[in-house]
């Protein structure tokens, strides 16, 4: 097949993104294609640091060669001659089998100067991350990988033109990379079938949490969250009632009982100020104090921030601090009111996705739960 | 008088030819593709607010401020990093925007201190601005949380914050007034190219560090100061700053260091200078500075500067403090004594290449209409006299054929005898961001310099030759492009002499021009030769950029006109992006040689022995001009050594410390009755001196100097002359004296006179320069901007001329006397004889000149790093530290010559260049040994130099 | 696990490993994992070697070895146990069994233990989410902890 027809293969499925933003994965092929270059790379996004997820992990450790074999495919379809896989270092075991399979697939022939005795050459390495959950992020990513700070690159330009060592590069997550094999097998419209609306295919759901039946389960898109949590995943692992669910990892929205009939699908979510992101459902049950939980998105936040924009460099940090003073039941609605003007700061004024969501869990928490944002009035007998 | 306000664009101009439309504000606005939304709101006088985004700089985007909203587009993109498309409307003043902003204010406040009033920033802080300009009025935060501000948190040790940094002298670095925008990092990166500075840490914790969280001093940070220019906040802050207040007014002006010719904003509090800050519209530097210009002036007002005329017997006397009418008539009287008891050509006069055009001129005016010969040399003689001689010969001009734009559209690039980084750093900073951007560099130099490997630098070529085989490798070079059929035939045919170019290819087609011929003295691998020579002949647009490495030397002459030949072999001559490029040493150097200070020459390079051009000199300044040229500086010392020549005019030059073999100056200075120095030091040639005569600096003077791009920029006074007279007044005064009737009332009268005489300079007059900023040479009718590249549809000369290079070896050789080459160079943080430098707290970076020797010739030698080691030469012998560094090769000693007392010249022999009398400055044959101190003849000078300083009435001027 | 202190030849080991990887395309990370795997941590005298190696200012790579997590400034103790702090976790109770541990080990995050033995760090998502709470230790992962998973652990590594 020549590279075009590829891309417009996978333009045809449907394949979204599978990191988190859902941007369709044969656009961003076709723009590394069209884009002159001596040198072109494919990176493998692999950093999964989304708490609740695990399914990159998953496809890494149990089937590293269809990675191995979407990276090729991409690779053969934008004239990219050159991969990279960056996985985290908090995967020991993905990073030993990936290593493993990449120099099997080189003594295969499967990489290497001619892929499969073919005119195509594709090598690629595996790299490990130091430990920055931004560097999921792509730009910090690709910063990371030419050895600089993770920190996040303004777009424009967008890796398509300007990525790796500003060449041409696609960088796509594990899933949408693994997806591909079976999209050219089958066809586009075998994949394509799946799913609803402009969600198609499938998506593989990661049950976490305090769940009964946690795991991963791959489906397609359409199914309602209730669905999920109490059909597929049977309720909490404690037998106390859900409480409340975290779509998205660390920077997704805390959803309550009442939204559980929200399909699973980018915009159905998004219409309800959430995001699916990687598929990553964490269940707690009612002795989840949401208060703590939208701290503790805030404290991610400021532990995990670059530290570019100012935004997410400091609101993080007061975002904390503002927090606490509620806990204490210092000024609560004033400091209420300045956190979520603190949020409105974040989420459209942050640089990138970090300080740009952190609003999701810390508002959908205070709107949803507000009886946890009630301060206890013990702490301000005690001034 | 007002204080220049620069506007600041936020992000550099993009250089697209397209242009595109849309709507700012509902104004249309037409700029360059890729251009920003912020610049072009800028260009519409539209401000989007901003800190992180300053147009020295490419975007950031990291602020936050300059949000904006774009019709039918998601979201608030950054105005900074989103550039403009057709047809968009763009809204700066939203709502929602103002929100946004407000709400990134108060957080950068939160963790800010509030000394506002107190702060040196206070009118000149961008952050306040902002908050100004989003009307921030309450931090709801409060200040009791996590801070970089306060040392103490509740009485807790604060781990987040630092102390001030102060080890820099000129400027401090204050880490709780940071706000992490990271201009300073990316103007060390962008601008300067260092890299010294990074973000250390992460998030909240961010912090600007200088190398390995070192003090700035420590670091690797040159102090260039593009860091201190780029800080919207007192973080990084002048010291003068903070001593003094903000200035008041402005004047723009020229450096006066070196020969890139950086302009800069003088900004003045009365007639005290606050700080020079570069200015972005100078055309050579675009913005940049180095230390020297930058911060190195307090020797304007050091306590050894001289204020008064002096005058004295016998050098042997204490000198005596006079009025200046006594001055000029004890000086005019004794000139005239002179000559009437030893003739008409006993005396002569040195002009110099630190004043101005205007100053020159009117000192060679003096000696050919006043004295009534031509015994005028300048200081060029020692460094650049060869570069005239060689471009002259092969293109028909003695000036390099570039802008230093033009460096921006260069592939490869040769260095060749020259250290940018230390010599001309802002030229370097210019260099090294083309070849971050990817073109090639070769080096041609016996050291390691920071052009072959340093930060995101590392040459493709470095051929470390042995002292003195310039020529043999430079014409192996044309050997390999020659005889592998890489010559550009078609540039040749059309723009050279064809027999010429046969014959010198064939010279050079001969075998024992190869490379391998002549790796065993030149000490280059053929390979690393042939390598170099393939990839400047095909590599696109070649450039070749040279220093006093291939002018000093006996065959200086010969390499200069090897370069030519390299240049016209590939085709690289009279377009951007190529050329030969001489990198003067001297802020006016070029001018020096055009303003006729050579003894053959009138202005405008045009000899003595031309009819036509002494009529219109003889004409205008009614008397009559020699036809003979005059005596040069070297000849004039022989000359007085044998009792011919008695009186000397020295302008702004140390020949005692600058020209070579320090013993026969020394002796021919002394054989002299009337020695007269003008200066602003009490310099080492003033120790011989019978009439000192206080200069003025650059600060307290207007003119204009001549840069290496062949640049006229105008010097603007901009306090008095604390000595009382500019130092063209000076030469004026003492030509009245003497008898000639001159008039100028104002510099510019000077300049009009050189533009009615010199076909060059036609168009110049200080109106137009106003009018132009700055333009180069030649500036007449057929090219009435200037000529920002020269040669470009033909030689100046007609045909270019190839020329053969025989390499002949220096009669300087090793042997087992003599076995190490010594060769000399610079520091960044001096200047030349350091005269100045040495007066300003540069000495923080390089208090002592020292002997850079490779590990293994110091160990044969039983010497230790910083171990006092004696260095003899054929000529002499001193002593000074050793510095032990595989930058040299074995067989390579290199030393600076900053600090008198290191007396290199004494070292260094009386050989020079075959046809200018160059000296041989960077070869010579030395030994060293171990050594407990300074020799005795250092000790000796020390003390005779101590006793000629001497001032009746006054305490000794040199302690 | 494999530790080695630092030794007088910081300098040229470092440099050998700079060697072998400096080819790599974006060579800094790798390098400097290979460093912190040879020292048990990055000792700031290779600093200057890896930077000169690559063309590289002293501040680039300080900068560099200062943003990322896993990079250590000083050598750790003989064990490293990292707890996973994040959500799914912190769902399953991770908060108290933080506690626990830090109770248990008498130290906090980024400090190890007096008698040289353990070095405690917060992770934040090991992936093992189904299977919370969860820690590495020593590299090797372990899910589905409670208080007497945990115990066990420690007082493995505190012998």
């Amino acid at each position: 097949m020549a590279p075009a027809e590829i891309v417009a293969q996978v333009t045809d499925s449907g394949l979204r993104g599978r990191g988190g933003a859902g941007f369709p994965t044969g656009i961003k092929w076709k723009t590394v294609l069209d884009t002159a270059g001596d040198r072109k790379y494919i990176v493998c996004n692999a950093d999964e640091g989304d708490s609740g997820t695990f399914a990159d992990r998953m496809i890494m450790e149990g089937d590293p060669f269809v990675l191995i074999e979407g990276m090729v495919i991409a690779g053969i379809a934008t004239g990219a001659r050159k991969g990279f896989v960056y996985l985290r270092s908090e995967y020991p075991h993905a990073i030993a089998t990936m290593t493993e399979a990449v120099e099997i697939a080189r003594k295969a022939g499967i990489l290497g100067v001619s892929v499969l005795g073919s005119a195509h050459a594709f090598d690629m390495e595996i790299r490990t991350g130091a430990g920055a959950y931004v560097c999921g992020e792509e730009t910090a990513l690709l910063n990371s990988l030419e050895g600089k700070r993770g920190i996040v690159r303004a777009k424009p330009p967008l890796p398509a033109h300007k990525g790796l060592f500003n060449c041409p590069t696609v960088i796509n997550n594990v899933i949408s990379l693994a997806s591909v094999p079976v999209i050219m097998d089958r066809g586009a419209a075998f994949y394509k079938d799946f799913g609803m609306g402009r969600s198609r295919g499938t998506i593989p759901i990661q049950i976490a949490g305090n769940v009964k039946h946690g795991g991963l389960y791959e489906t397609a898109f359409g199914l309602t969250l209730g669905e999920i949590i109490d059909t597929i995943g049977g309720g909490t692992a404690t037998g106390r009632p859900v409480k409340a669910v975290q779509v998205g990892g660390p920077l997704g929205a805390y959803f309550p009982r009442a939204l559980f009939d929200t399909p699973f699908d980018y915009e159905a979510f998004a219409a309800k100020d959430g995001l699916i992101g990687h598929a990553g459902i964490v269940v707690f049950d009612d002795t989840a104090d949401m208060l703590k939980q939208a701290r503790f998105a805030m404290e991610f936040c400021a532990i995990e921030s670059c530290g570019k924009c100012t935004p997410c460099r400091i609101g993080s940090t007061r975002g904390v601090e503002t927090a606490d003073k509620i806990a204490m039941g210092i000024e609560p609605e004033k400091n209420k009111a300045l956190l979520t003007d603190l949020c409105n700061t974040m989420k459209f004024g942050s640089l990138c996705a970090l300080g740009g969501f952190t609003p999701y869990p810390v508002m959908s928490a205070m709107n949803h739960f507000p009886d946890d944002f009630r301060p206890t009035p013990l702490v301000e007998a005690a001034e | 008088m007002s204080l220049i306000h620069e506007i600041d664009f936020g992000t550099p101009a993009s250089r697209a030819e397209k242009m595109v439309t849309l709507t700012i504000d509902g104004n249309e606005i037409t700029v360059p593709e890729g251009t920003s939304i912020m610049r072009a709101s800028m260009e519409a006088g539209i401000k989007v607010p901003k800190l992180c985004a300053t147009d020295m700089v490419d975007a950031f985007g990291s602020c936050r401020l300059c949000l904006v909203e774009i019709e039918g587009r998601n979201g608030t993109p950054a105005s900074c990093t989103t550039p403009v498309a057709p047809g968009i409307t763009v809204h700066t003043q939203t709502n929602r925007l103002k929100d946004i902003r407000k709400g990134v204010m108060e957080l950068y406040i939160s963790d800010h201190p509030l000394d506002c009033l107190t702060c040196a920033a206070n009118g000149d802080c961008e952050l306040q601005d902002m908050a100004g300009a989003v009307g921030l009025r309450d931090v709801r935060y409060g200040y009791e949380g996590d801070n970089h501000v306060k040392a103490r948190n509740n009485g807790d040790i604060n781990a987040q914050w630092m102390p001030k940094d102060e080890s820099n002298p000129y400027f401090t670095y204050d880490p709780s007034k940071c706000i992490v925008c990271s201009r300073c990092v990316r103007a060390c990166e962008e601008v300067q190219g260092t890299f010294a500075l990074t973000i250390e840490g992460r998030g909240f914790g961010s912090r600007v560090s200088p190398g390995m969280h070192e003090n700035f001093l420590e670091s690797e940070c040159v102090s260039c100061g593009a860091c201190v220019q780029a800080c919207p906040t007192a973080t990084l802050t002048e010291k003068s700053v903070i001593e003094i207040g903000q200035p008041e007014h402005s004047v723009v002006t020229t450096c006066a260091y070196c020969g890139v010719g950086c302009s800069f904003k003088a900004e003045m509090r009365g007639e005290e200078l606050v700080r020079m800050v570069p200015w972005k519209d100078g055309q050579a530097n675009r913005g940049h500075s180095c230390v020297k210009g930058r911060f190195a002036y307090g020797y304007s007002t050091h306590k050894e500067r001289i204020l008064n005329p002096m005058i004295r017997e016998k050098i042997t006397d204490p000198w005596r403090e006079v009025s200046w009418e006594e001055a000029f008539a004890h000086t005019a009287s004794e000139f005239r004594r002179i000559q009437y008891q030893y003739g008409r050509e006993s005396i002569g006069g040195i002009t110099s290449s630190r004043c101005t055009n205007e100053e020159t001129y009117l000192v060679q005016k003096l000696i050919r209409a006043g004295f009534g010969n031509n015994n005028v040399d300048t200081c060029a003689r020692v460094c650049h006299s060869p570069t005239g001689y060689g471009l002259g010969a092969t293109f028909g001009t003695s000036a390099g054929t570039q802008n230093f734009d033009s460096v921006e559209h260069t592939d490869v690039v040769i260095i060749i005898g020259a250290n940018p980084t230390d010599g001309h750093p802002v030229f370097a900073s210019r260099l090294k961001k083309r070849l971050r951007q990817g073109a090639k560099l070769i080096v041609v130099d016996p050291r390691r310099t920071d052009m072959v490997s340093s930060p995101h630098i590392k040459a493709s070529h470095h051929l470390p030759l042995k002292p003195g085989t310039n020529v043999a490798v430079m014409t192996a070079l044309a050997h390999v492009i020659v005889t592998e059929g890489l010559a550009d035939e078609q540039f040749i045919r059309e723009r050279c002499d064809w027999s010429e170019f046969e014959d010198w290819a064939a010279f050079v087609s001969q075998p024992e021009h190869s490379p391998e011929a002549i790796e065993a003295f030149s000490g280059v691998p053929a390979e690393e030769i042939r390598g170099a020579a393939r990839l400047f002949a095909t590599g696109g647009n070649g450039a070749i950029y040279y220093g006093l490495g291939v002018t000093e030397h006996s065959q200086g002459s010969t390499t200069v006109i090897a370069i030519a030949n390299l240049a016209m072999v590939t085709g690289n001559i009279g377009r951007p992006g190529v050329g030969v490029n001489p990198l003067r040493g001297q802020n006016n150097v070029q001018g020096a040689c055009d303003m006729g200070s050579f003894p053959h020459e009138l202005p405008g390079y045009r000899h003595v022995s031309d009819d036509a051009t002494r009529e219109t000199f003889e004409k205008l300044w009614g008397v009559t001009i020699s036809n003979e040229p005059g005596l040069r500086i070297p000849n004039m010392l022989d000359a007085a050594v044998d009792g011919s020549f008695k009186g000397i005019y020295i302008q702004g030059e140390d020949i005692l410390q600058s020209d070579p073999d320090t013993k026969h100056v020394q002796a021919g200075l002394a054989a002299m009755e009337c020695v007269v120095v003008q200066d602003l030091f009490l310099n080492e040639t003033a120790n011989y001196a019978h009439v000192f005569l206080p200069g003025s600096t650059f600060l307290e003077k207007d003119g204009t100097f001549t840069n290496a791009e062949r640049r006229i920029n105008r010097v603007r006074r901009v306090m008095t002359p604390r000595n009382g007279l500019a130092d063209w007044e000076v030469t004026q005064k003492l030509a009245q004296t003497m008898g000639l009737n001159w008039n100028y009332t104002h510099p510019s009268q000077i300049m009009d006179e050189i533009a009615a005489t010199t076909p060059s300079f036609a168009m110049v007059s200080y109106d137009y320069l106003e009018k132009m900023g700055s333009v180069q040479w030649p500036c007449n009718e057929k090219a009435p901007l200037g000529s920002p590249i020269m040669h470009i549809d033909g030689f100046v000369r007609g045909k270019g001329k190839f020329i053969r290079t025989e390499y002949v070896a220096t009669d300087e050789k090793t042997g087992p006397r003599f076995p190490l080459l010594l060769t000399t160079g610079r520091v960044l943080s001096q200047y030349n004889v350091g005269a100045q430098t040495r007066r300003t707290d540069n000495v923080v970076w390089h208090e002592e000149d020292r002997l850079e020797i490779h590990p293994h010739d110091a160990e044969v030698r039983g010497v230790r790093d910083g171990d006092w080691v004696r260095l003899s030469s054929r000529s002499g012998d001193t002593t000074l530290r050793a510095l032990i560094t595989d930058r040299v090769a074995t067989g390579v000693v290199y030393t600076t010559f900053h600090h008198p007392t290191t007396q290199a010249n004494v070292i260094t022999t009386d050989f020079s260049d075959w046809a200018t009398n160059c000296p041989e400055y960077k070869v010579t044959a030395v030994q060293i040994s171990p050594s407990n101190g300074p020799s005795q003849w250092q000790v000796e000078y020390e003390e005779q130099a101590r006793h000629s300083r001497r001032i009746a009435g006054k305490m000794e001027a040199a302690e | 696990m494999n530790l080695h202190f630092a030794s007088p030849d910081v300098g040229a080991r470092t440099l050998e490993i700079v060697n072998e990887m400096k080819a790599l395309e974006g060579p800094l990370l790798p390098i400097l994992h290979e460093v912190q795997a040879e020292f048990g941590y990055i000792p700031q005298e290779a600093l200057p070697v890896i930077a000169r190696a690559l063309n590289l200012s002293r501040a680039e790579v300080h900068g560099v070895v200062t943003f990322y997590h896993d990079y250590r400034d000083h050598p750790t103790g003989r064990h490293v146990l990292k707890l996973c702090r994040a959500e799914a976790c912190q769902s399953m109770g991770g908060m108290a069994l933080e506690d626990k541990v830090k109770k248990l080990l008498g130290i906090d995050f980024h400090q190890t233990t007096l008698d040289g033995a353990v070095t405690l760090e917060p992770v934040y998502c090991l992936g093992l989410c189904s299977t919370a709470p969860a820690a590495m230790l020593d590299g090797e992962v372990h899910g589905r902890l409670d208080d007497t998973a945990i115990a066990e652990l420690v007082a493995g590594v505190r012998l």
